[in-house]
């Protein structure tokens, strides 16, 4: 596991155990923030890996991940829209932004097949991260019934990404 | 096609009224189109999931495949038929010509699988 999975699982856990100085889990305003930065960062690792990726099987993944990943970002804007909900900034979605650009920095560095390897293997902790953190924290504590049903609508795509993930990992590594 | 053998006219009426009685009759035993005529299925590729995942049709019954997730789906089988991206909010429709067991997943999302019966 890289830093930037390390520094994104952080501030996730951190929800989880109630370790911030919040009383309560994150507001509906801040999960709007945590689950729209969570996609962009993924869109933004996916927008690099199409440029750099070595292996066709990644490349093609990386699409995808743009793909699906923008999807899920217009749904949730267009909802918290309707909803009048104003995005709201906090430590997760800060931390989840500084991981995702510690991540970018870091796959920048590297060429070819260890460029492939470094970021399927975050995505595979990420998505498992972002799994985490919908049924611990985010799921749990939304409060509108829609932001609700969006994020466990969402969740199986999520799996399916992460199962993804980990099959081009394991051929990888071959 | 005026002709002067037969009685055209009221032939053609005698073939109306035989429909009308079928249609009557299959309206009467709560079809909602004629017995016998091909029917339109609905699945829904919604939370990453087919919705219903298994579903019983007849041969030359349509199925169709709509899209209600943010991101693209496909409906695959190995050799049968495949929808390619259908984007969201599109649908991709088929027409069941053979009978048997069709499994069929999405490409794009390992574990999304669906079953077609054709009987």
């Amino acid at each position: 596991m890289n830093i930037a999975a390390v520094a994104m699982c952080s501030a996730l856990a951190l929800w989880t155990s109630g370790a911030l100085a919040q009383p309560a889990g994150p507001t509906d305003p801040q999960i709007a923030a945590i689950v729209v930065t969570a996609n962009q960062v993924d869109i933004d690792a996916g927008k690099l890996a199409t440029a750099k990726a070595h292996a066709k099987e990644v490349k093609a993944f990386a699409e995808q991940m743009i793909t699906d990943h923008t999807g899920v970002n217009k749904q949730a804007t267009e909802l918290v829209t309707k909803l009048k909900v104003k995005p709201e900034q906090n430590e997760t979605s800060k931390s989840i932004k500084q991981g995702g650009d510690d991540n970018l920095a870091q796959l920048k560095k590297l060429k070819g097949a260890e460029f492939d390897r470094a970021y399927i293997d975050h995505e595979v902790t990420y998505h498992q991260t972002v799994i985490d953190a919908l049924d611990k924290t985010l799921v749990p504590n939304a409060k509108n019934e829609e932001l609700k049903a969006l994020l466990i609508k969402v969740r199986p795509a999520f799996v399916a990404h992460l199962e993804h993930a980990k099959s081009i990992q394991a051929k990888l590594e071959k | 096609m005026i002709g002067p053998r037969a009685n055209p006219v009221s032939s053609v009426s005698r073939v109306a009224a035989k429909a009308a009685v079928v249609l009557c009759i299959a309206a009467a035993a709560g079809f909602a189109i004629p017995a016998g005529a091909a029917k339109t299925y609905t699945i829904a590729m919604d939370g990453t999931r087919f919705v219903p995942d298994t579903v019983t049709i007849q041969r030359g019954d349509r199925v169709v495949w709509v899209n209600k997730d943010p991101f693209p789906h496909t409906a695959t089988t190995d050799g049968t038929f495949d929808s390619k991206s259908v984007a969201p909010g599109h649908s991709w429709s088929y027409v069941a010509r053979k009978a048997g067991e069709i499994p069929y997943v999405c490409t794009l999302h390992p574990g999304m699988k669906g079953t077609l019966l054709v009987q």
